[in-house]
């Protein structure tokens, strides 16, 4: 018989026999009667030296293979043969329904302003910004005069302020921390700033005294309309997972230099027009605009050397519009239904009927 | 601002097929958004002018007129409840055939019992806005008979947001946006000049100057004033009448209506005086206090530095805002001072808003107006009112008081910065060509440099450097047309801040692994809500102007609405967790503190139903929540102890609170709301159990990285041993823990609480510890004798200092 015949052999017998094991053991001993220490292959490898070199290196070749091919067939035939003897050892009439949910229990939420802070907050860190806070109750400069808003100039009266009996305010937007935030960094300078804001209004369901607001800030060489309009873009795409048709128009904040409104496509009708944005098929989503050098030079920045942006996100209507919150006071309200989905307190649903 | 679109083709010929919505959406989209367009469309036809002959009420009935009109041809009788009907008027009438809005076609009738043919057509059915039921009023110069032209009727009104103009005061007028327009759609503009006919060709040299004194020419720049003779009361024309119903303003008279029809064109607001009550004119500040009747009847208590308009001393109007009644025009006057003037705009937006009166006038002068419309403003209005009064005569020379010029503005403007700053290449000519087209001149001043002029309709307030002149350019251009580019940026590092990462990694813990939900409330009390809990907050940061009354203090600590969301929640859950991060405020003055602060607080509840053994639950709940806090975000463990003094919130317990100590500060407190309590909230609410846990984060942010040397896996195992301790109640875990550092053994390697355990089964006056020692050798396995040597060793360290093992 040559020595391929031989191997033709061995494999045969090999394969029939890690079949016909019944179990673990019957096949562990089968598979050392081939490929153990004495088995045949393994002598029959030994044997291989005796042949002349060019027949030894063929013959090494094809032995070698079906070691390889027979160790991974009885590592696969053990496996089956456990997980059969396995299962013969469970006791499969205990009563199991795989549908059962797990029992209720505290499953925890972030208010949903929140929720949309942080996403927000991480659309702005991949893009290379750092987040800066700054305090509610704030000093008259930093929240009008340092935004070349002096107490002659009109637009303080467009706000509503709530002021403290202490003669400090609270922030009216967060664009009270621009020059904050240049006096602490210097340019070149990318800054959002998430944070509550509060305006002297009549509270109804549109309108709240006390809402959020992200405020961001690029202030570089060089920094251009077209730059602006390409931010907003793609914070938005990144927002509503898609591009948006927006649109800019001008826009008066004193702060800023042109000033802009940002539309969008109505997300209701999609640009056909509905009551949601007056048929007109936009939504005014940011108020933005070149940052204005009179408070580049309030932050100790030269307006000669650099440009800037600013924008103002509302987190709050955002939130609104992301979780079809349809009054706004349900923002602030002790009532956590208003603010978590049913099955966040109260486990898993069934029906839910609003 | 409503904007007539009839008025605007005054000023540009825009094309008849022009549809109005296009422009409102250029206007939006390059100079101030429009918020609605309005059609009015008057469907009417055959209209004429007629003239009363005679009107005498209907007996028995209260509101109706038997009345006479002659159309020239034709004499009527109709029955109308038209009010102020007199012989010789001249009104709008419909004869029969006629056809109006919302009636239709106009016949004859009988109306209680007389014949009515056709009808007196009352102002709101073609869009004159007048008092219901009011006839339209015409002018002697309107012939009887004339038909009535439908297209001085027919309109379209757009209507711009004053947000969006607040800073251009040129646009508070119609020629002002008639320029906007032309620029849009590359139109020519008319001249203003071709409306007016120059005063000096009217003027008689002989005629006297007004006497015009300014005290304070830094509040009123500009006063220019006319004395006309010859006027008579009676109605405007028709157009006149309807482009000021169009736009907002209810025609009254002719006097009034040129004021303000002069005042909606130019932006430029006007006041007549009665000529004979008013021939001098002083402006000066009011004295505090000053009471003033103005010309609504109303007396006034003028704010200090009103500016006042005073004839020989004598208040006669409130400058920039409301005439006096003393002086104002009426039926009989003749004679009338015209005044035209410039105010500085704080001054008037300051007296507007503490009188609590705005005016169409006072709006206006807000927004810092041209001081070259004055002089403009008055010729307007006489070569309009020429036209209706045909003995109209000047009776004084022009009159212009103008200390206070202002500087002419101009702006050097570098066209690679404008595309530099734009983000994309602008021509020259371009830039040249919409400059121009809104009357900026120009001249060249280098290869890529341009000297902008600045108007003086553009110049008070609005464009003062090139970034302002940019603007124009690019808004022409289109914002549409400017390719949108990322900007390439200067990488640099940013310090953290470290109160937002502490802020959203608590969040992101307590409500993601804590089952903690979170709320968000007002930053001030509610003091109906304090008096419930019975919490009388001390000294505490104020609102000057509060939401609502009992919401004027900001909150110190956020206990109040976490109790008040405690009891909204437990209607509907059994068992939950609340928390908030937010500002609380510190006055000056407690606690040793120099100055107002606001402090970043957060606080926890937990909540759930069942008292006694469940408060405690409640309480280790809320104590090891803000252990894994504090490892998880501080990276350090918190501890607990006894608090240093009485406690000093109602909801802190008398006993079960704990002061919380965070790298050895401390930092809040932890504790269960007593019973008391919780009754005043609800009487239901001491079967619940509530857990508090309020924090400062600020004194957190700083805190130096802790050093973790992990210490090697064991190569030989170690032994675990439970001993469960008897100890006097009052002996606190604190103190035994101290104690126990005192024990030295080769073998052990740790000694760790288990927990504490609290029973009326145990001796009395004490509790149960239990303590769990891993003890092992680097080198070896340990023998049964290592382990039984220990056991011993720590027993008697335990017996000698009076913590014996439980049996």
């Amino acid at each position: 018989m040559s020595l391929i015949d031989q191997l033709d052999q061995i494999g045969q017998d090999a394969r029939k026999a890690a079949d016909e094991a019944g179990d673990a053991e019957a096949l562990a001993r089968t598979q050392s009667a081939v490929l153990g220490r004495k088995g045949s292959l393994t002598q029959l490898l030994r044997s291989l030296g005796k042949l002349d070199p060019q027949q030894r290196a063929q013959a090494g070749q094809a032995a070698n293979q079906l070691k390889a091919e027979l160790a991974e067939l009885f590592a696969a035939r053990r496996q089956q043969l456990l997980a059969e003897s396995d299962r013969r050892q469970q006791d499969q009439s205990v009563w199991f329904d795989p549908t059962t949910p797990a029992p209720v229990r505290q499953i925890g939420s972030v208010h949903p302003v929140t929720a949309v802070q942080f996403e927000i907050e991480d659309i702005f860190t991949r893009l290379g910004f750092t987040i800066e806070t700054g305090p509610e109750m704030d000093t008259e400069y930093y929240n009008f005069d340092a935004l070349n808003t002096p107490s002659t100039h009109p637009a303080r009266d467009m706000q509503d302020t709530f002021w403290l009996t202490n003669g400090m305010l609270l922030r009216t937007q967060t664009s009270a921390v621009q020059v904050r935030a240049m006096e602490k960094f210097g340019p070149p300078l990318r800054v959002v700033v998430p944070g509550r804001c509060f305006r002297a209004e009549t509270v109804d369901a549109s309108h709240n005294n006390t809402f959020h607001q992200l405020e961001g800030l690029v202030v570089d060489r060089s920094i251009s309309i077209a730059n602006l309009i390409a931010t907003m873009k793609l914070l938005l795409r990144e927002v509503f997972g898609r591009d948006l048709p927006v649109r800019l128009r001008p826009g008066f904040f004193p702060f800023v230099e042109p000033g802009f409104e940002l539309d969008m496509t109505c997300q209701i009708c999609d640009g056909a027009g509905c009551k949601t944005c007056s048929r007109t098929g936009w939504i005014e989503m940011l108020p933005c605009g070149m940052v204005h050098p009179n408070v580049l030079r309030a932050g100790k920045v030269d307006p000669q050397e650099y440009t800037g942006f600013a924008f103002g996100l509302g987190l709050t209507r955002l939130a609104m519009m992301k979780y079809g919150i349809s009054d706004i006071r349900t923002l602030t309200s002790p009532d956590l239904r208003g603010l978590n989905r049913p099955e966040l307190l109260y486990g898993p649903t069934i029906i839910e009927r609003s | 601002m409503l904007i007539s679109l009839n008025w605007l083709r005054d000023f540009v010929d825009l094309p008849a097929e022009l549809d109005p919505h296009e422009l409102a959406e250029r206007l939006t989209m390059v100079t101030a958004e429009v918020e609605s367009v309005e059609q009015i469309a008057v469907e009417a036809a055959g209209l004429l002018a007629a003239e009363v002959l005679s009107c005498r009420p209907i007996s028995g009935t209260r509101q109706l007129w038997r009345t006479e009109v002659s159309t020239g041809r034709q004499q009527f009788v109709t029955v109308t409840a038209a009010e102020g009907l007199a012989t010789g008027q001249r009104l709008l009438y419909a004869p029969p055939g006629a056809q109006l809005p919302g009636i239709g076609n106009v016949g004859r009738s009988t109306v209680a019992d007389h014949k009515s043919e056709g009808m007196i057509v009352p102002g709101e059915a073609v869009g004159i806005t007048q008092a219901t039921q009011q006839a339209v009023f015409l002018p002697p110069s309107v012939q009887v008979g004339s038909i009535v032209d439908r297209a001085d009727l027919a309109d379209w009104v757009i209507e711009i947001d004053n947000k969006a103009i607040t800073h251009r005061p040129d646009l508070w007028g119609h020629y002002g946006i008639a320029r906007e327009v032309a620029a849009i759609y590359g139109l020519p503009l008319k001249p203003y000049q071709a409306f007016i006919t120059p005063l000096e060709q009217m003027e008689d040299s002989a005629l006297p100057q007004i006497p015009l004194v300014i005290d304070d020419p830094d509040k009123c720049p500009r006063y220019s004033g006319l004395l006309i003779d010859g006027l008579v009361s009676q109605p405007s024309p028709l157009r006149m009448q309807a482009r000021l119903s169009h736009v907002g303003l209810r025609p009254i008279d002719l006097i009034v209506d040129l004021t303000n029809y002069v005042m909606a064109e130019l932006a430029q607001p006007m006041h007549a005086f009665d000529g004979h009550q008013v021939d001098r004119i002083e402006v000066a500040v009011a004295k505090s206090g000053e009471r003033f009747t103005t010309l609504d009847g109303l007396e006034r208590v003028m704010p200090a530095g009103a500016l006042m308009i005073q004839s020989a001393r004598r208040n006669v109007a409130v400058a920039g805002i409301m005439g006096g009644s003393e002086s104002e025009v009426t039926s009989a006057t003749t004679r009338i001072l015209l005044e035209s003037a410039n105010f500085e705009p704080v001054t008037i937006r300051r007296c507007a808003s503490a009188l609590g009166h705005r005016t169409e006038a006072s709006a206006r002068f807000e927004k810092s107006l041209d001081p070259a419309n004055t002089v403009l403003g008055i010729a307007r209005f006489v070569e309009l009112a020429k036209a209706e009064l045909p003995d109209l005569r000047m009776a004084s020379t022009l009159s212009d008081c103008y200390p206070k010029k202002p500087h002419p503005v101009s702006v050097e403007v570098d066209l690679e910065f404008v595309d530099r700053f734009v983000g994309r290449h602008i021509e020259r000519r371009r830039v040249c060509q919409i400059l121009e087209s809104l009357e900026f001149e120009l001249t060249p001043t280098g290869d890529r440099k341009i000297r902008v002029s600045v108007p003086s309709f553009r110049a008070t307030r609005d464009i003062s450097m090139d970034a302002d002149v940019i603007e124009e350019v690019a808004r022409f251009v289109g914002y549409e047309n400017i390719e949108p580019r990322l900007p390439a940026v200067e990488l640099r590092r940013f310090e953290p801040n470290p109160l937002h990462r502490l802020e959203r990694r608590s969040l992101e813990m307590l409500c993601g692994a804590l089952g903690f939900a979170e709320i968000q409330s007002y930053i001030w009390y509610d003091a109906s809500w304090l008096s419930v809990l019975g919490f009388a907050p001390g000294p505490c940061l104020t609102l000057r102007n509060p939401p609502a009354s009992g919401l004027d203090v900001l909150r110190q600590t956020l206990a109040p609405d976490l109790l008040r969301s405690a009891e909204r929640n437990r209607h509907h859950l059994e068992r939950f967790g609340l928390v908030e991060l937010g500002s609380v405020f510190l006055p000056a003055g407690a606690d040793g503190r120099k100055t107002d602060l606001e402090r970043r607080h957060l606080g926890l509840a937990f909540v759930l139903r069942g008292s006694g053994k469940d408060e405690d639950k409640c309480l280790e709940q809320i104590k090891a929540a803000v252990e894994v806090w504090a490892h998880q975000v501080l990276d350090r463990p918190a501890g607990f102890v006894a608090p240093s003094g009485e406690s000093r919130w109602l909801w802190q317990h008398a006993n079960k609170t704990a002061e919380v100590v965070i790298a050895d500060k401390p930092v809040g407190y932890v504790t269960v709301v007593p019973d008391p309590l919780k009754g005043r909230i609800h009487q239901h609410l001491r079967r619940w159990s509530i857990a508090l846990a309020e924090l400062c984060l600020d004194g957190l942010l700083e805190l130096p990285p802790i050093e973790s040397h992990l210490p090697p896996v064991p190569s030989h195992p170690q032994v675990q041993l439970d001993f469960s301790i008897l100890a006097d109640a009052d002996r606190s875990f604190v103190q035994i823990a101290d104690l126990m550092k005192r024990f030295k053994h080769p073998l052990l390697r740790r000694l760790g609480f288990l927990g504490s355990y609290h029973s009326p089964s145990l001796p009395p006056g004490t509790r149960s510890l239990t303590l769990r020692a891993w003890i092992g050798h680097p080198q070896r396995t340990l023998t049964e004798d290592d382990r039984h040597q220990f056991e011993a060793a720590f027993t008697q360290f335990l017996a000698k200092n009076d913590l014996p093992l439980r049996s």
